[in-house]
């Protein structure tokens, strides 16, 4: 629900990004999304096609990867890859995979991270 | 001619949030104030229950209102003569570390030694942005319906405390306090959990002690 600000914190470390790298254009961008960060990928995409016109980052390709929640077992001391429920949701319950316990601590997966992005420069001399 | 490039970001878009929120953290903590925000959906009785924490007890309180148009909260928390900074979100669900830095910055720190904020109603935004306070509770009604809990996992596993308000209204509307106690128990096994009534007068003592208890275990 807060796609907004966060689409336009994305496109300002690509533009930023870019720029410090002499690029005339964006041909990609690769997001990593936690899992369990409170945003839609498809509502993340759709506003980033909107904040994108005329940047450099226009016509880019916007690719997603997903970061898995890794978790702390309170109950029988699992650490690892949680299972999340199937339901098509973006807050999933958080289950050790070994107890069934919901007595978690998550570890990683809330984060929203700009890997890298690839772009086109003028030829070094 | 051009040259295609594959060029790392690393960018984390969350961190600058999370900066905002230490650097407030450690404003309170220099000024030993304690810092607690209420979150809840619209209507779940945040407002009410602040209204009685600063009728009821002998701190200093400061209150930083978050919502999409603040005066209205504001304005009723005014009136029990502490203050208060209303935070205008506008269409932002949400408050952040950058708009409570803000707040604080327009509250009188010196004066205060706890400090509440409100945050906007809502149970699904606010878990992605810590503010910096020291203690999080969430406050649910009834009248919401009893499976809130169970459908906003990660906002009762993040918070401190629960507050499950309204349990008078339960039997009219047809939820079952005690399964909402239980949906939160199973998430966060350590959770402190409060049936109340504000309206009644009922759980507001054992709020206010879980607030001191986590005030004092610091």
């Amino acid at each position: 629900m807060h796609e907004l600000s966060m689409a336009q914190g994305i496109l300002n470390a690509v533009i930023e990004t870019a720029e410090s790298n002499n690029a005339t254009e964006v041909n990609e961008v690769t997001i990593e999304l936690g899992r369990l960060a409170m945003v839609n990928p498809e509502q993340l995409k759709f506003i980033l096609g909107v904040l994108v016109e005329n940047t450099i980052v226009e016509d880019a390709e916007i690719k997603f990867e997903e970061i898995p929640v890794e978790i702390d077992c309170r109950e029988c001391e699992f650490h690892g890859s949680a299972i999340l429920d199937d339901k098509d949701h973006y807050a999933p319950m958080v289950k050790c995979p070994e107890c069934d316990s919901l007595a978690v601590e998550i570890l990683n997966g809330r984060d929203i991270v700009v890997k890298n992005i690839v772009i086109e420069k003028p030829e070094d001399n | 001619m051009h040259q295609v490039a594959d060029v790392e970001v690393a960018k984390n878009i969350m961190d600058a949030n999370k900066r905002l929120a230490e650097k407030n953290l450690k404003n309170l903590e220099d000024k030993e104030i304690f810092c607690v925000d209420f979150v809840g959906a619209i209507g779940s009785g945040k407002t009410t229950l602040i209204e009685e924490i600063i009728d009821n007890t002998d701190y200093n309180i400061g209150v930083i209102a978050g919502d999409v148009i603040s005066e209205f909260d504001a304005g009723r928390i005014e009136k029990h003569d502490v203050p208060v900074v209303g935070l205008n979100t506008g269409k932002e669900c949400h408050l952040d570390a950058h708009l409570v830095g803000h707040g604080l910055h327009d509250l009188p720190l010196d004066d205060l030694d706890m400090i509440i904020i409100e945050n906007v109603g809502n149970l699904i935004c606010p878990v992605d942005f810590e503010l910096g306070s020291h203690m999080r509770i969430v406050v649910v009604s009834v009248t919401e319906g009893d499976d809130t809990v169970e459908k906003h996992p990660l906002i009762f596993k993040t918070s401190d405390a629960v507050v499950i308000n309204k349990v008078d209204l339960a039997e009219a509307v047809g939820a079952d306090a005690d399964k909402m106690v239980a949906d939160a128990k199973k998430l966060n096994p350590n959770v402190k959990i409060i049936k109340s009534s504000l309206k009644q007068g009922s759980g507001l003592d054992e709020i206010i002690k879980a607030i001191e208890e986590k005030k004092n275990s610091l």
